[in-house]
């Protein structure tokens, strides 16, 4: 595949110069990094929001910057659907007003035609579509603000932090709405987030960014592994991301096939069987077992292999950084599972386990602490 | 013409006339990072400090026959001074300062973010302009033209100069209050004070309404 997207720029900033240099023909970039690194300024300057920006944007076979010579696109000519951590919404126009307002540059565009009302539709905003902006909720805000960026016939669409601002229940509540907007409207996107587990779940590539320069760069699963990113996850609660689809579902317990022969039980939240689902579990809540064991009321056991221990940065397992403190990270491969799990434990019962890669260990869930999202 | 007509009449030119160039230079300086902004800034606040004569004597020199907006150097008369169109210009003048100033802290309230959203949704300068900065910043400028309505209302110095004080022509309500107290009228005074506190209140009123801070226009 040929590059849709290229970006080589440099801004100066407060307190360094943000320099990123990266191309991708993947569907969808995540920028993860702590906060102050940098990841809004670059999708200000992509937007051309950033005048100060030096350097080469270019989407799509079009070319939005080239200091060099002297092509500056302003913003409106770009074509990005950018939705901003505080959503800013127009406050003098109701919730369909907002959506509409880039309507006029998706007519002109010649983009893929985006009907607004299957946008309300996928947003659930339909309901809400003459209300007053000011009284909406933080979900609702982000809501309208992605509606608004779908219906501006956007080349690229640039999320920073979606979910910023919303509490951790709620945003597990929107982000199966971006993964239906990414299924339903494939528009090639950004997304910048300081939280491990919406990247992983968005995006198949991710760029680590730290003080205005590139950390890493590669798949989700293995830049988090990295010793020296794993930290930065873990201060957002590192959590492994499973796909799979429900087959049996009770009143308290859904069972999610993984893999043909790996299944996992899930408390109940509502699934339907034959739904495509997505698992969450928290690196923190993976107990490891040596023997395989018996009389838990944990009722996942998933059995599998060592594939490597690693020592966060600080070196020797005595102290991490942002409190990985006498942590390690045991990276297991269950099965044919395609990506490996990450479980956390001391440094205390990895030795006393004598924890070694290659050695068979079984991983201890509780129904109860795997979080599930629908996708479908 | 009563004194409260041509008030009321010259009142409307001067909000009328003013707008536009007020609103202007209010947005200029909102948002413009030019250089000798402060200049313009401090000519533009100027006739609010100056005695309201110094600005009318001003005004009269440049428009009187030797001046150069006179007679004989333009080559035709503008026929300002004396008319009741003198007293527009001065009491224009002396109104424009307050409409620069509420219009620009209008704009200023307007978040900047909000109009590069709109330029990343396609919208360009002047269609952000109309469709973003001017609907959000709408209560701030209503309020500048209600301001500068009063102000001009109740222009006393400047127009006294420039337009004089004639009867059924150019005598305003302030300056009919000035010429009754002064001949003892104090009855007809009394009335033409009663009705400027009524127009000054209710504008003021309006004013303070619009500027009140809204949750929702945040």
């Amino acid at each position: 595949m040929t590059p849709w997207l290229l970006v080589d720029i440099t801004l100066p900033l407060d307190r360094f110069t943000l320099s990123v240099k990266w191309e991708t023909s993947g569907p969808a970039l995540g920028i993860f990094g702590p906060s102050g690194a940098g990841k809004t300024s670059i999708l200000e300057s992509i937007a051309g929001l950033r005048r100060g920006a030096r350097g080469t944007v270019r989407v799509g076979g079009e070319t939005w910057l080239d200091s060099a010579r002297g092509i500056v696109r302003p913003p409106e000519a770009r074509g990005v659907g950018y939705v901003p951590q505080d959503a800013l919404l127009f406050p003098h126009r109701d919730v369909l007003g907002n959506i509409l307002s880039g309507g006029g540059r998706a007519r002109r565009s010649g983009a893929p035609r985006v009907d607004p009302e299957r946008v309300l539709e996928v947003l659930e905003l339909g309901d809400l579509r003459h209300r007053d902006v000011s009284g909406l909720s933080g979900g609702e805000r982000q809501r309208v603000a992605l509606g608004r960026a779908l219906c501006s016939g956007p080349a690229l669409l640039l999320l920073d932090e979606p979910l910023g601002s919303l509490d951790l229940p709620l945003r597990r509540r929107i982000l199966p709405y971006l993964l239906r907007i990414q299924k339903e409207f494939a528009v090639p996107t950004i997304y910048v987030s300081h939280e491990a587990t919406e990247v992983t779940l968005l995006c198949r590539e991710i760029l680590v960014l730290e003080a205005g320069r590139e950390a890493a760069r590669g798949r989700p699963e293995e830049v988090f592994i990295d010793r020296a990113i794993f930290p930065m996850a873990r201060a957002g609660g590192f959590e492994n991301i499973l796909t799979g689809r429900v087959v049996e579902a009770s009143r308290s317990v859904a069972t999610v096939e993984l893999e043909p022969g790996t299944r996992l039980t899930v408390a109940a939240q509502g699934q339907a069987v034959g739904q495509d689902v997505i698992v969450a579990a928290r690196a923190e809540d993976l107990i490891l077992s040596v023997h395989p064991p018996t009389g838990l009321s944990a009722q996942n056991i998933l059995a599998g292999e060592i594939r490597e221990i690693r020592q966060p940065e600080g070196g020797d397992g005595v102290i991490g950084e942002d409190g990985g403190a006498g942590q390690v990270v045991v990276v297991v491969r269950v099965g044919r599972l395609g990506v490996p799990l990450l479980a956390t434990v001391t440094t205390q019962a990895c030795r006393q386990l004598a924890l070694a890669p290659g050695g068979r260990v079984h991983l201890v869930c509780k129904a109860n602490s795997l979080h599930v999202l629908a996708t479908r | 013409m009563s004194p409260l007509l041509i008030s009321l009449k010259v009142a409307c030119w001067v909000t009328v006339l003013i707008l536009p160039p007020g609103v202007l230079l209010g947005l200029l300086l909102a948002r413009g990072g030019f250089r000798g902004k402060s200049l313009i800034e401090t000519a533009a606040t100027l006739p609010l400090v100056l005695p309201p004569t110094a600005v009318g004597y001003l005004l009269l020199r440049l428009l009187g026959r030797y001046g150069p907006l006179g007679e004989p150097s333009l080559g035709f008369d503008l026929d300002l001074l004396f008319t009741w169109k003198g007293a527009v210009l001065a009491s224009g003048v002396m109104a424009l300062p307050l409409v620069v100033r509420t219009a620009r802290v209008a704009f200023e309230e307007v978040d900047p973010r909000l109009e590069g959203m709109a330029r990343t949704l396609g919208l360009g300068r002047v269609r952000t302009f109309a469709e973003i900065t001017l609907p959000l910043a709408r209560r701030g400028l209503l309020a500048a033209a209600i301001l500068g309505f009063s102000r001009a209302l109740g222009e006393f110095g400047a127009t006294v100069i420039v337009a004089g004080s004639i009867p059924g022509r150019t005598q305003t309500l302030a300056l009919a209050i000035f010429n009754d107290m002064q001949i003892g009228h104090d009855r007809e005074a009394m009335t033409l004070v009663a009705v400027t506190v009524a127009l000054a209140f209710a504008a003021v009123f309006t004013v303070e309404m619009l500027l009140r801070k809204r949750p929702d226009v945040a």
